[in-house]
């Protein structure tokens, strides 16, 4: 029926649309997209009304006029919604317009609340004010409305049992006739805009009354969806900027990266913008230098917060307080104090001393720290104290500490999320896996290896679950060295050098080799055994460079040079073949049985330190082998 | 030049070999070293390295002990490891293969041991 309409008789609401309109000034006459919508919205609504079989293919002219001035309004309405950053505002003056045009003696808009059981009056025009009163869903006309998601033309509220009268009893109005339509979008019920007592000389709200206010109403609905998105939009964009700087202020909480050669390094990666878990540490006036790692219960903004508060506290404590123990009973006591309820804070503080590389630390319920030593093993050394904030203890009651030795190998602080975290199999990595990570990095310069943490949980398919943070505290004699004033010159070792030669990359040169490296050590104060080390590893080093960089040709060569450093002995070892990825040289697995790839192992077993330096001019590769003197 | 190694090998009655390695086991000498192992073992019958005389032993040269000792075992034989001398044993130790050879504290031990 519509398609034959629609070839015999315009569609009003179209044709008024693209006309020109001189009632509405020309700042305001091009409609902005979302007006279009609603415009949209409205010939939608309209072709429905024109299911009326008289209305739409006999328009009565005064009907056809109410309809174009309606259709303006809506227009207007539309526009006003759009350009509004004041929903209720704008929503009162649409209201306005509403009871202006339908001549109605006043108008009240009702929203229903987040319970779904009442309606609240959020503005009103007319007679009476009755912003804010409340009235139930399940009650009266507009209710009714609601419910049904139909619109209510009653003529006489006498007549309809359901009329709720305690409005009228409020405020003294005398309700004679009610017109309400419902707001809805989609499936979701806003609530309904209703009219009261139709003014002039035919007291009745007519049908057509009853069909603009529905478009009107489908219009506000829209406009005040749209108003609430934009709303939850506004509110999630001021959180994430919020989240932001508290990221940002977090950063700043975490200790600049350390100049290169320092013996305590740190990452962290939060699992959410902010983190729960810290990390600091710094240099003391002596020398020594203070570090810690903490992880606060939970994540959140909430755990970020309790993280600022405990990170400021230890690095504050931490200038006067010196001994580990003591600064968590502090710390402790100032959690406890004032900390949120079941919110709490997990901590191992340290202090090292890089002269003697002794670590003096204690851990309150903390992931036990890892020892790496020198040999290959770990050492796991768990909490024996509560988490901080538990318990109000003493501040001055010092938590327990350990003492360990470095000796060349590197201490470890992880929080939970590492050895919680999942790797790419979706397995958590664990204990184990990460002392197999620790094993196999052992020998990348120390920030490289906590990268190495850090990029097989973050490798999976799945987002962190948890802040994965890791700190290394390194010894040897790299640390051990005494500094010398300016910062160039801390690389350069302030040595003697013993001896240098240079031999073709040949197998049968090594016997030459292990005796100067032998001689060397003795006369510099070795022990043999010590020296018998120190000439394998040299050995061992040797070999890889005449097997893996010079792929056995016995033209290329090798410079060696050994060298007297404080209590350490340095054998510099170079070749010039291409360059070899270091990174690739790892121990082998000793649960292998399989003949060879048993040289790194050794070195590394063997000497206190072995790295390999920058390429150095003229090519090459340059590798360092440090043996403290026993 | 000088190998700085030496080697001897004793067939016995039983069937048994018995290899002496002496003096410099490294990346020059262990491919005679290796040659000699596997001579023993291919003969079938137990093998005895006689690490005695052994001064320095290097990553190659456990390497080629190793061999001979996977190859001893597909072919159902034995190899074990007699009076280690310290050098030696110290890099089987940091190789923790201490445990993967039987070691015996002296030759004869060794050959009576594996009768």
């Amino acid at each position: 029926m519509y398609t034959s309409i629609a070839g015999s008789v315009a569609r009003p609401s179209e044709v008024r649309l693209q006309s020109p309109r001189p009632s509405i000034p020309p700042s305001t006459a091009q409609p902005e997209p979302v007006g279009s919508a609603f415009a949209d919205l409205t010939v939608c609504r309209h072709s429905v009304t024109m299911s009326d079989p008289r209305a739409a293919i006999v328009p009565a002219p005064a009907a056809a006029r109410a309809t174009d001035v309606a259709i303006e309004l809506l227009a207007e309405m539309g526009q006003d919604f759009a350009g509004s950053r004041s929903i209720g505002e704008t929503l009162r003056r649409a209201l306005h317009r509403i009871v202006d045009h339908l001549d109605a003696a006043g108008g009240a808009l009702f929203l229903l609340e987040d319970d779904g059981r009442t309606l609240l009056c959020t503005a009103s025009v007319g007679a009476t004010n009755i912003e804010g009163i409340r009235v139930p869903v399940d009650r009266g006309i507009v209710g009714r409305s609601v419910r049904s998601g139909r619109g209510e033309l009653v003529g006489d509220v006498r007549t309809d049992p359901e009329f709720f009268q305690a409005v009228d009893e409020r405020t003294g109005f005398v309700t004679r006739s009610i017109l309400s339509a419902p707001m809805s979008v989609r499936d979701e019920r806003l609530g309904a805009i209703e009219l009261v007592n139709k003014r002039g000389e035919d007291p009745h709200f007519t049908p057509e009354d009853l069909r603009i206010l529905e478009a009107m109403a489908a219009s506000a609905a829209l406009a005040i969806v749209n108003a609430r998105l934009a709303a939850a939009l506004v509110e999630q964009e001021r959180v994430r900027r919020e989240l932001e700087l508290a990221a940002e202020i977090q950063r700043s909480l975490l200790p600049t990266p350390p100049r290169a050669g320092f013996p305590v390094v740190g990452i962290n990666v939060p699992a959410d913008v902010v983190s729960g878990d810290f990390y600091d540490f710094f240099e003391l006036a002596d020398g020594r230098i203070l570090f810690n790692l903490g992880d606060v219960a939970g994540k959140g903004m909430n755990a970020a917060l309790l993280m600022a508060k405990t990170a400021s506290l230890f690095r504050c404590l931490g200038k006067t307080v010196h001994r580990p123990g003591a600064l968590l009973a502090r710390i402790d006591a100032e959690i406890a104090e004032t900390a949120t309820r079941g919110m709490f804070v997990t901590m191992v503080a340290g202090i090292l001393n890089p002269a003697t590389g002794e670590i003096c630390f204690a851990n309150a319920g903390h992931e036990p720290p890892l020892l790496h030593r020198d040999n290959g093993t770990f050492q796991a050394f768990p909490a024996d104290h509560p988490p901080l904030g538990i318990a109000e203890g003493s501040a001055d009651t010092p938590l327990p500490e350990a003492t360990v030795h470095l000796d060349g190998g590197t201490f470890y602080v992880v929080s939970d999320g590492v050895t919680e975290g999942l790797t790419v199999g979706g397995a958590p990595l664990g204990v184990e896996g990460l002392q197999d990570i620790l094993r196999e990095a052992g020998r990348l310069p120390p920030a490289e290896r906590l990268t190495a943490v850090t990029s097989v949980l973050t490798a999976g398919p799945r987002p962190l679950h948890d802040d994965a943070t890791v700190l290394a505290v390194v010894g040897g004699s790299a640390v051990t060295r005494p500094r010398s004033g300016s910062a160039a010159g801390r690389r350069e070792p302030a040595s003697e050098e013993l001896v240098r030669v240079s031999v073709p990359s040949c197998a049968d040169r090594l016997r030459l080799l292990r005796q100067v490296v032998a001689l060397s050590a003795t006369q510099s104060g070795c022990c043999q055994e010590a020296a018998d080390e120190l000439v394998l590893a040299v050995d061992e080093a040797c070999q890889n460079i005449i097997r893996h960089a010079y792929h056995g040709d016995p033209t290329g060569q090798i410079e060696l040079s050994v060298h007297h450093q404080g209590r350490d002995l340095i054998v510099l070892l170079r070749d010039y073949a291409p360059p070899v990825d270091v990174s690739r040289i790892k121990p082998r697995d000793l649960g292998d049985l399989r003949p060879g790839g048993l040289g790194t192992h050794l070195i590394r077993a063997l000497t206190n330190r072995a790295e390999f330096l920058p390429t150095p001019p003229g090519g090459g590769t340059l590798l360092k082998l440090v043996k403290r003197i026993r | 030049m000088n190998t700085g190694m030496t080697h001897r090998v004793e067939r016995r009655q039983t069937g048994m070999v018995v290899v002496a390695l002496e003096g410099d086991v490294d990346l020059q000498s262990s491919p005679e070293a290796r040659r000699v192992l596997l001579d023993a073992v291919a003969h079938g019958g137990a093998v005895v390295v006689d690490l005695s005389k052994v001064g320095y032993i290097d990553s190659s040269g456990i390497a080629s002990l190793v061999e001979a000792l996977q190859k001893a075992r597909q072919g159902g034989s034995r190899l074990v490891l007699a009076a280690v001398s310290d050098a030696a044993m110290r890099v089987l130790q940091l190789a923790r293969l201490d445990r993967v050879f039987v070691i015996h504290p002296s030759l004869e031990a060794a050959i009576t041991g594996d009768r």
